[in-house]
């Protein structure tokens, strides 16, 4: 089959002897041999495309330099329809998530969410955008991955950025392969021209410390006391009930005193940015150096993020039918993460008694920070992107071949001294590193075929290696406070060689880890167009990966796209309607798998471990081979997942286009997905990955423009867009034909979306013991246990007079049903004044924080995460008010957190950036200033929103806002652009 | 000239395409061990016999579970803050607490029988492959595997009453089964243990005529009481027989064990190797008849998984409550002869001796009998344990046989060996007088010799079965109360499977 193709594509690429390439584009004056006629042979390939693909990014990239972004996510979010982005926490480079067009797969667990990942692509590297998650295989928790855990796309300097395109459907990812199946970002960096620039971007500015409304023990104990004086004969629901110490004694300063924590937790930190490039060349060669560092100050507990990226790029064109051009980019990332308890408990995997919490006081705060004084936590990432590409230009024929490689490591130096700890020190020092290698050819030939046929036909091939590893070690109990670090036994000739010698060789813990991923894909396109009114492209593709199984480990896809531009086509003459084109993509497209887990079919590993001590190293001192229990069952015949989807678009200007913008309407079928479905206990498996999920996503992404005062020289101008994505997700289908599935305290059920809650229905309190209802003498039970006075009324479903899982139901949606964002831009004379809101609509959360904060009974005193308080404990959130006074001793957990009681609407609009400019550049042109543009700008100054709870935002994948998330600043900032 | 190039380029191209494809794409997973790499060597089969082992100590301490179904269950304990642990003392098995629907789990003693079963249909081809894999070690090998499977089904039985019954892998064609009849799954597990002990040696690479020369190349101190042995076979089938109550079998059973247990390298232990923190319930032994380690030197230490995580407390280890503590009322009826070396008060009133609890007169008094705090210090810094697991030993044979005489009538005998645990604990022999009924003394002595070591829970079934006086337990055995309920993530997956009746 697949020779078959190729030979028909060689046919019809020879077939071709008549070159005349400047009919194509009348603008291509330039000598052959300069690197402008590069330029314009690259344009070409995108003029080429035009008619297939829509404007995708509603802002150009420097003006979306303007807010104060540490990440690509932050720049683009809200920006683009069709592509919604998570931001968990206000914390300085921290991971976030983006989705581009609704969910293909439910979300239930950060492995979910990184197979889920758009692909983001660099000058034609496939960046690693997220560390791969098999560090979570031997973590307790899965709070943040192993190592520095830094979100990797800061390592795009947006300065170096001239076009961004979020391309979202198979027209445009099809030609990246089974990596962009989830939607392709394409970033493109500035290239040089012959003129030799240089150009200077700078801001400064502040993170403005939020306002916050502290509590102290007093305000807890008043709180926890009208549950005692309701549901308690004096003070004591049972003998054995025990009161917190810290609340006991209203004498103790350190619990009942001030609360004024805040003054050492939240600050107000420097935000700034400054970034220099130079560019120049000849007709030959030429290059463009770029430096940038920002430096971004978290608003909470010290943190921050400071990066410092390097940016080259040079053309050559040293024969006339030979082009070289390559780029590197490097970025280092430090990171100074936050000091929760939580986190810090996790790395540990070692929980200390929490008895007595962190105290709301300043003085007994700062000396508690001031002991991570003696320790340290060096967070670093390295970040290298390379790609070195020859094009061989033989006329209609061009031959590429391209050699890329992004290679980013992390590290993460740690020790906690040890009075942080009971007296225990701690060390642990990570390395890993993630590294794509990519080797691309291909070869492409155009012609323009009397004046009106253009045809272009391309046949490539790429191989993609993945590597990703860790080394990851910790060790407890050192002998002191000064040796830091994990010193091992140097001497060869002594017996102990190579052992620890400041930490016990029993309390050093080693792991190492490392996994492969490699992709192989044989594809072929050929494309028409008609006169640049029709245009149909044809793109053929083999895929292999090597973590498909050996029996099906290619996959052949086809993508067919088509445009007709109307407006040529039939009205040309038409005043009204500057612009209309029609755009058709449908097609399929391969799925990856992340993990190799997949490939081998029925397989052994160490499965030693248990809840609590998942990192058992074997038994009696040997390795152990086990099947994987607790990871699941993976048999043979495991096909390929793959979408299928169907777009359709417009792209239209009206009235000398003071209207215009792109409509898209897709729908979106990801079939044979794997999925953990819980099954065969009695096999010993915690589930069984079977493939056969089906998802659809169907949806509209809208991007409007109406310039509503067209500017002129002198007057004003006023433009608005509006762009969004509207979005509805359907299950379609389950493995082995089943209609439902219950995993965790989520609810598959086909038919139905996969992004909502399933939840109990509250319906008020039963005052009494006698207002729960009896059915033949028997009270209503939940889960088997009598519901009693003090409990919430939950709505009966199935009516038997039980409450379990038959009586939830799914409400909700994690992800925003609709999101986007609506820019206006001002223009008068010099000025500009820019205001950009973002929205979500349609979205739930859940208020865990809230919860738990009623929940206080199950939550104190014990040895585990749930009775972790952060210092943020001592803040007030959320309306207290909302919540029934259940009896908190219940043994059905009257504040559970699968109720709809916790469940609140979490739309929002945020008012993200106001922007005032002024362009000096008229004022100095003569003094050898190209440009000069100096800008104030103001970020995130509201939301406006029914949740009561810290921010909507502030929540990641599993939509249960646990109130860690950081707040994201109001930030204002001054910046100057130059060029000369 | 250009069409050269353009030839020269396809070549090349075409060159691309063939070349190499299946080295790229064909990789051997790093993180698992495919079906094709497995099953070829000895030391495949010592990783897998291994793995059954590290999976039935993985079920019996996941959540803490051996304790909270054997000690918390009973009641005699309390817990000051732990809501869960509060609803497993009330009998609301019920309750929606995470560990509690863990309890009621099956999974990982199926994870035991799977994995055992698929040893018994590969081992052969090991045999086949590699001539180092001795019929010996392949005969001591599949011994201990059925013994596992076996003793996996006994524990289930005595945790869920009836269970589906499964003897082979399934691979990859696996069927939801209803659960068997109790009495038919324990009928055969005696069978399998039986017929696994005539297999099984007395002690590993110590020349037992079952089991000559080092067992898998390594010494006998590496193999010192860590695995299944043939004193180990018969010292569950004393267990299984009783739980039947088969009391002629538990005679015969335990008899073998009392008679031979000096071949096994096993001795009667003192009160202070019993409880202290470098004692009985540190590293390795063979006195742990049916034991599992937790050897710090091997770093396998852990947090959890102990009986210590429930325990203990100030000031044995940082953490200011226990999660379960014994009342001050509770222990002295239990603690109540002068001189026990386990706990008594003097005459003063205050405590003789602190072995069993610690902090007797604060608020929580601690229940310190085992205390492996890392290697066996007494540094309350750090809660990482090592005590093994330990199922049953000598003094639990010796009091079980006690038991069975007693029921059957042979006083005397039952005396005997009840004075035998008394003496060791310098208590006075057994007075009817002052000890009362024979039967009930002997429960008494079995509750304060193996109190925290997962027993209690059993031997009360027991008692009520045979004393049938508490009318609250004797509706609990009647109405099959005495199971756990079944976690409805398991009856979501399977059908076949109905809720134990008293949970419905």
């Amino acid at each position: 089959m697949r020779v078959l193709l190729l030979t028909g594509f060689f046919l019809l690429a020879l077939c071709g002897n008549n070159f005349a390439e400047k009919v194509f584009f009348q603008q291509d004056t330039t000598r052959k041999d300069t690197l402008k006629a590069v330029d314009l042979s690259q344009k070409k390939e995108a003029l080429f495309f035009k008619g297939l693909l829509p404007k995708s990014v509603s802002k150009q990239p420097a003006d979306l330099a303007i807010y104060p972004a540490t990440s690509l996510q932050q720049a683009l979010k809200g920006q683009a329809p069709g592509l919604y982005v998570q931001e968990p926490s206000g914390e300085p480079g921290t991971v976030q998530q983006m989705y581009i067009r609704g969910l293909s797969t439910p979300l239930l667990s950060k492995r979910d969410v990184y197979q889920v990942q758009p692909l983001v692509v660099l000058d034609g590297i496939p960046l690693v955008t997220e560390e791969h998650p098999f560090a979570f295989d031997i973590q307790q928790y899965d709070y943040n991955r192993a190592g520095p855990a830094t979100n990797l796309l800061a390592g795009v300097d947006i300065n170096n950025i001239t076009s961004i395109e979020v391309l979202k459907d198979l027209a445009g990812i099809a030609y990246f392969g089974p990596r962009g199946a989830n939607g392709v970002i394409l970033l493109t960096s500035k290239q040089a021209g012959i003129k030799r620039r240089v150009s200077f971007n700078s801001y400064f500015g502040m993170a403005q410390r939020p306002g916050v409304n502290t509590i102290n023990g007093e305000y807890e104990n008043n709180f926890r006391k009208q549950f005692y004086d309701r549901y308690t004969p004096n003070g004591r629901y049972n003998d054995d009930d025990v009161y917190p110490l810290y609340l006991s004694d209203s004498l103790n300063t350190a619990y009942y005193g001030p609360s004024n924590w805040s003054d050492s937790y939240y600050r107000n930190a420097v935000v700034y940015g400054i970034h220099a490039d130079i560019s120049g060349g000849s007709e030959r060669a030429s290059f463009r150096f770029a430096v940038g560092n920002v430096k971004t100050g978290g608003v909470a507990d010290q943190t921050g993020l400071d990066k410092y990226n390097a940016f080259f790029n040079v053309n050559m064109k040293p024969l006339p039918w030979l082009q070289f051009s390559a780029s590197v980019n490097g970025t280092r990332l430090n990171r100074v993460r936050n000091k929760n308890l939580r986190d810090r408990f996790a790395q540990m995997v070692y929980i200390p008694d929490l008895g007595a919490p962190l105290s709301p006081n300043k003085i007994n705060y700062d000396a508690y920070l001031s002991q991570f004084d003696n320790g340290f936590d060096h967070n670093f990432n390295n970040l290298v992107q390379g790609q070195g590409k020859l094009i061989f230009d033989l006329g209609d024929f061009k031959f590429v071949s391209r050699l890329a490689i992004d290679y980013n490591e992390g590290f993460r130096d740690l020790f906690y001294p040890r009075t942080l700890m009971e007296g225990n020190s701690y060390a642990s020092n990570y390395y890993g590193f993630n590294q794509r290698m990519v080797f691309d050819n291909f070869l492409t030939y155009t012609h323009l075929f009397n004046k009106k046929h253009l045809v272009s036909a391309e046949l490539g091939q790429s191989t993609q290696w993945d590597t990703y590893k860790y080394n990851n070690s910790y060790a407890y109990k050192g002998v002191n406070d000064f040796i830091k670090i994990n010193l091992l036994e140097s001497d060869p000739n002594n017996g102990n060689y190579l052992n620890p010698l400041a930490f016990p060789k029993p309390l050093v813990y080693k792991f190492l880890d490392r996994t492969k991923q490699n992709l192989v894909a044989f594809y072929a396109k050929g494309s028409y167009s008609f006169d640049e009114k029709y245009t149909f492209s044809l793109l053929l593709r083999e895929d292999a990966s090597s973590n498909a199984q050996p029996t099906s480990r290619w996959l052949f896809t086809p993508t067919l796209s088509a445009g007709w531009n109307v407006k040529k086509d039939l009205l040309a003459g038409n005043k009204f309607i500057s612009d209309l084109n029609f755009r058709i993509s449908a097609g399929r497209l391969g799925k990856l798998n992340s993990f190799d887990n997949y490939a081998q079919g029925p397989q052994y590993t160490a499965d030693a471990g248990f809840t609590g001590n998942l990192t058992a190293p074997g038994f009696n001192a040997f390795a152990v081979l086990t099947r994987p229990y607790t990871f699941g069952w993976v048999g043979y015949g495991i096909p390929w997942a793959y979408t299928d989807q169907l777009n359709v678009g417009f792209d239209f200007g009206l009235a000398k286009s003071r209207f215009r913008g792109s409509i898209d309407f897709y729908t979106k079928n990801d079939k044979n997905q794997l999925i953990g479905v819980p099954a065969y206990a009695e096999y010993g498996y915690s589930q069984a990955y079977e493939p056969g999920m089906n998802v659809n996503n169907t949806g509209v992404d809208l991007l409007f423009s109406v310039d509503i005062l067209k500017a002129s020289k002198k007057g004003f101008g006023w433009t608005s867009t509006l762009n969004f994505n509207l979005n509805k997700n359907r299950l379609k289908a389950l493995p082995g034909g089943r209609t439902e599935l219950v995993i965790g305290n989520r609810y598959l059920e086909v038919g139905q979306p996969i992004d909502q809650y399933w939840l109990l229905q509250n319906q008020g309190i039963y005052n009494a013991d006698k207002d729960v209802p009896q059915v033949n003498g028997k009270p209503m039970t939940y889960s088997g246990i009598a519901l009693h006075g003090g409990d919430p009324v939950w709505k009966d479903l199935n009516g038997d007079n039980r409450i379990d899982q038959k009586d939830k139901t799914l409400m909700g949606h994690i992800l925003p049903t609709l999101s986007g964002g609506f820019q206006n831009q001002f223009s008068y004379k010099n000025w500009n004044l820019g205001i950009d809101l973002y929205f979500n609509l349609g979205r739930q959360l859940i208020n865990q924080e809230m919860a738990n904060r009623f929940n206080f009974i199950n939550r104190e005193g014990t040895v585990a995460m749930t009775s972790v308080k952060e210092i943020t404990y001592w803040e007030k959130r959320g309306d207290y008010s909302k919540y029934p006074l259940y009896n908190p001793w219940s043994t059905v957990i009257p504040y559970r957190s699968d109720q709809d009681l916790f469940l609140e609407n979490a739309s929002f609009l945020k008012l993200r950036t106001i922007s005032l400019g002024y362009d000096l550049s008229p004022l100095l042109k003569k003094k050898g200033i190209e440009r000069i543009y100096i800008y104030g700008s103001a970020n995130n100054l509201f939301t406006i929103t029914p949740y009561t709870g810290q921010d909507p935002e502030l929540v990641d994948y599993t939509g249960y806002d646990s109130g860690y998330g950081m707040p994201i600043p109001k930030t204002y900032t001054l910046g100057i652009r130059m060029e000369l | 000239m250009k069409g050269n190039r353009i030839t020269y380029f396809l070549l090349l191209l075409a060159g691309f395409l063939s070349a190499g494809c299946k080295n790229v794409l064909d990789i051997d997973s790093t993180r698992t061990v495919g079906e094709k790499n497995m099953w070829n060597k000895l030391e495949d089969t010592r990783a897998a016999l291994l793995g059954t082992y590290s999976l039935t100590r993985a079920a019996l301490v996941d959540n803490n579970a051996f304790w909270i179904y054997g000690d918390v269950r009973t009641g005699e304990f309390s817990s000051p803050t732990r809501q869960d642990l509060k609803a497993v003392i009330n009998n609301d098995l019920n309750a929606s607490y995470p560990v509690l629907d863990a309890m009621s789990n099956w999974r990982r003693w199926y994870a035991v029988i799977n994995s055992a079963n698929i040893f018994l249909e590969r081992v052969r081809d090991v045999k086949i492959a590699d001539p180092r894999y001795t019929e010996n070690n392949m005969t001591v090998d599949i011994a201990q595997v059925r013994f596992l499977r076996a003793f996996a089904y006994f524990y289930m039985v005595r945790i869920w009453g009836d269970v589906p019954f499964i003897i082979t892998s399934h691979d990859g064609s696996f069927e939801n089964k209803p659960r068997e009849d109790k009495d038919k799954v324990m009928v055969w597990a005696e069978q399998e243990i039986l017929k696994a002990a005539a297999d099984l040696p007395y002690k590993y690479s110590a020349n037992d005529i079952q089991q000559p020369g080092r067992y898998y190349n390594e010494d006998e101190n590496r193999w010192n009481g860590v695995l299944a042995r043939k004193l180990t076979a018969y010292a569950i089938l004393t267990h299984i027989a009783a739980w039947q109550g088969n009391y002629p079998d538990v005679a015969a059973y335990s008899k073998f064990v009392v008679d031979n247990y000096n071949k096994g390298g096993n001795s009667y232990i003192s009160t202070d190797e019993l409880c202290s923190s470098g004692g009985f319930f540190n590293a390795k032994k063979y006195n742990h008849l049916f034991g599992f380690n937790f050897d710090y030197g091997h770093q396998d230490g852990s947090f959890t998984g102990h009986l210590e995580e429930l325990t203990l407390a100030e000031p044995v280890v940082n953490k200011s409550l226990p999660d379960i503590f014994m009342t001050k009322d509770s222990i002295l009826s239990i603690f109540n002869e002068e001189n026990d070396e386990r706990f008594h008060l003097d005459t003063l009133g205050r405590p003789g001796v602190e072995r069993y609890f610690s902090n007797f007169n604060g608020k929580y008094p601690i229940f310190s009998k085992v205390k492996v705090i890392m290697d066996g210090t007494t540094d309350p810094s750090f809660r990482l344990f090592a005590s093994a697991v330990v199922f049953t030993r000598l003094e639990d044979i010796t009091l079980l046989r006690a038991e069975a005489l007693a029921v059957l009538g042979e006083n005397q005998g039952a005396i005997d060996n009840l004075n035998t645990i008394r003496q060791l604990r310098k208590l006075k022999a057994y007075d009817a007088v002052v000890n009362g009924d024979l039967l009930s003394a002997i429960f008494h002595e079995r509750q304060r010799e193996l109190m925290g070591e997962g027993h209690r829970w059993y031997d009360l079934v027991r008692y009520n079965r045979l004393r049938p006086r508490n009318q609250k337990f004797i509706d609990l055995i009647a109405r099959n109360g005495i199971y756990w309920p079944l976690s409805t993530t398991i009856l979501g997956q399977n059908p076949a499977l109905q809720q134990n009746s008293y949970w419905k």
